[in-house]
């Protein structure tokens, strides 16, 4: 698959449309998003930054379906998030979005392989076959040797390449990246994001919430968020480090 | 998601802490396990006291005086019952027979080999009972070796007897005891198996010849009369009429009724069939058995306090999981369904486990006291079912906690 950019394929994937969110602190409200408008073309690599308090979660959290616009629409698949109910939302999470958190959030109990199955646990229908969607994606980002390790048995590098299988398990149409190297080390940060540039390179669309601005130029573009308000979008030059042409 | 998915991964929760998910279960395995203990120890004692005799029995009616309380009723022993009474309740039609049931004061007995202490004191370790031969007949006596006796020098003796006596009477074997202040010489004529009536005490029975107590009849003779009877129905299909008749007769027209009064009026006149004697008694039982294991079951309560307690705990412990499963995918329904087949497991565990104990400790306890050992399948059924009822029961109230966790909130804890 040739490297797909927006500009290439032209085809939403998400997108949000004058969408705002304001939080209640006591009785002060708080425009953690105030009308901002954003869509994400398949295949493209979209970096989210600003200062803390800026919004970057919020918005991560609409368009990943974990939460919803109190005004304006967020479209994702050819479906508005708001009309749907609560079940709907939750089974658009599992098939459509992949999440990757900071902080990996892998289920403690559960061992790397059916941490990354997980969300097929929860799509019915697709109960075979998991172990060795497992395997596959394992042994694709170097863990096919720690399948039965538990997280706790692995290192925050490795926990997080378990986190990007389980993003990846059900084909999803974007992968939403929150912070995916801040609680990593420089080395085990840039293999991470190695990784993502391969994903992106296969076509996955991604959208990632970083204040690095180095992690940041990995992304196609960067949108640059100020009080809930886009300030700037920023085409990135491809001066990537791991750019080119890939397999 | 599938159920066996959601217990596949409850399975992993309750294992994942095996001391807090034992505690968590104690309350329902010992509620449970008293129960059950208590259903095997009834069922023990009723099985031992009334035997096989729902099976193979005779239509076998017994007339007793009873005191007139509808709880704990208690047969007293009057002589009430006249030889006038006992020859009217023979007319009747569809009496097979009228066997009078009384006991003789008695003193030793002795046998070639040795004696049996008597009298009436503890140290007796014997009775007589003066009888109809015709006692005999019912299958309530199993007669193991001879026959009933014919002569007025002829006995009959249980197998206690013949255990007390070490094994040295049998039948044709004389013996003397003294009935009355007299020593009476007796030939064993036939050996009979009697446990099955309740009384397996050692017994000799003897001839009616022997009773000699009087009582003044309401006409003013003096004729013998006893404390309880055993009428013999012709057949099964006229037991119920028999005991209406003799009922009616005894009632309203016998010396035992006009003689009853003289004696207390809080006793009255039992005209029961064998059936009816048993269930009064396994009623009694079954009440106190009850009783017991319904106070049991209230730890139950303490129990599914316990595992609702329990999963509370587990819930906040696991917010942030239950953020993760939600965020890739998990329903209200799923995260429901997970938390009430974890408290479903642990019910279902501590049922299982409490029938086992139970069973357990039922049978050293029935062993100890040498009843039998009943399996009280109803109750364990039911056992089962309360502990998947508790379990739901108690993790519904966590299960929707657990719903409810908003996955952004939870995501953001570190």
């Amino acid at each position: 698959m040739s490297r797909g950019t927006s500009a290439e394929t032209g085809e939403e994937v998400v997108t949000a449309t004058n969408v705002s969110r304001t939080y209640h602190l006591g009785d002060q409200p708080v425009h953690a998003i105030d009308d901002v408008s954003l869509s994400l073309d398949r295949g493209s690599f979209t970096a989210v930054m600003g200062p803390s308090g800026s919004g970057k979660s919020t918005l991560m959290n609409l368009l990943g379906c974990l939460d919803t616009p109190d005004e304006g629409e967020v479209v994702i698949d050819g479906r508005e998030v708001s009309t749907l109910s609560d079940a709907r939302r939750a089974r658009l999470r599992g098939t459509e979005i992949g999440f990757i958190f900071q902080t990996f959030n892998l289920m403690p109990r559960l061992t790397a392989a059916e941490n990354v199955t997980l969300p097929m646990v929860f799509n019915r229908g697709v109960d075979t076959g998991r172990r060795e969607r497992a395997e596959q994606l394992l042994n694709r980002v170097g863990l096919g040797d720690r399948l039965d390790h538990r997280p706790n048995e692995l290192s925050g590098g490795q926990r997080q390449r378990v986190a990007i299988s389980r993003a990846l398990v059900n084909e999803p149409s974007l992968v939403l990246a929150d912070e995916p190297t801040g609680n990593l080390d420089t080395d085990t940060g840039g293999a991470i994001m190695a990784l993502f540039e391969e994903l992106n390179a296969e076509g996955r669309t991604i959208l990632m919430v970083t204040h690095e601005r180095h992690i940041a130029e990995y992304a196609d573009r960067i949108v640059h968020l100020v009080d809930g308000k886009i300030e700037e979008i920023e085409d990135v030059e491809d001066v990537t480090p791991t750019g080119g042409d890939w397999v | 998601m599938k159920l066996l998915e959601s217990i596949r991964i409850s399975w992993r929760a309750i294992t994942g802490h095996k001391l807090r998910s034992t505690l968590t279960t104690l309350g329902i395995i010992i509620g449970i396990g008293v129960v059950i203990a208590f259903q095997v120890f009834g069922g023990g004692l009723q099985e031992d006291l009334l035997g096989d005799i729902q099976e193979d029995q005779d239509p076998l009616i017994t007339v007793q005086t009873q005191t007139d309380q509808s709880f704990g009723r208690q047969t007293v022993s009057v002589n009430i019952y006249t030889q006038t009474d006992v020859n009217r309740l023979r007319n009747i039609s569809g009496v097979e027979y009228v066997a009078p049931q009384a006991r003789l004061s008695s003193g030793d007995l002795r046998y070639e080999e040795g004696s049996i202490p008597g009298g009436s004191g503890f140290g007796a370790l014997f009775t007589v009972g003066a009888t109809d031969a015709s006692l005999f007949d019912a299958s309530l006596f199993n007669m193991t070796k001879g026959e009933a006796f014919s002569a007025p020098d002829e006995a009959v003796v249980n197998e206690g007897l013949v255990e007390l006596s070490k094994d040295n009477l049998s039948v044709g074997d004389s013996f003397t005891v003294k009935i009355n202040g007299t020593d009476e010489e007796f030939t064993i004529s036939g050996i009979v198996d009697d446990g099955d009536t309740g009384s397996p005490q050692p017994t000799v029975y003897v001839p009616l010849e022997y009773y000699t107590t009087t009582t003044e009849t309401p006409r003013g003779t003096q004729e013998r009369a006893y404390p309880a009877l055993l009428i013999g129905a012709e057949s099964f299909d006229q037991l119920e009429s028999v005991q209406d008749r003799a009922d009616d007769y005894l009632q309203n027209e016998s010396d035992a009724q006009e003689l009853i009064d003289d004696v207390d009026d809080q006793i009255v006149i039992q005209v029961q069939t064998i059936e009816e004697t048993l269930e009064q008694f396994s009623n009694i039982l079954d009440q106190i058995t009850q009783f017991l294991a319904g106070i049991a079951a209230l730890s139950l309560l303490v129990g599914s306090i316990g595992i609702a307690n329990i999963m509370i705990v587990s819930v906040t412990e696991r917010t942030r999981e239950i953020g993760i499963m939600k965020a890739v995918g998990a329903r209200k329904r799923d995260v429901i369904q997970l938390f009430l087949v974890e408290a479903l497991i642990l019910g279902v565990i501590g049922a299982i486990f409490g029938v086992l104990v139970g069973l357990g400790f039922g049978y050293i306890g029935v062993s100890l006291l040498g009843w039998p050992m009943v399996y009280p399948l109803d109750w364990i059924v039911i056992a089962v079912f309360v502990g998947i009822v508790v379990g739901v029961i108690s993790g519904l109230y966590p299960a929707w906690r657990a719903a409810r966790v908003d996955p952004i909130e939870a995501l953001r804890r570190e």
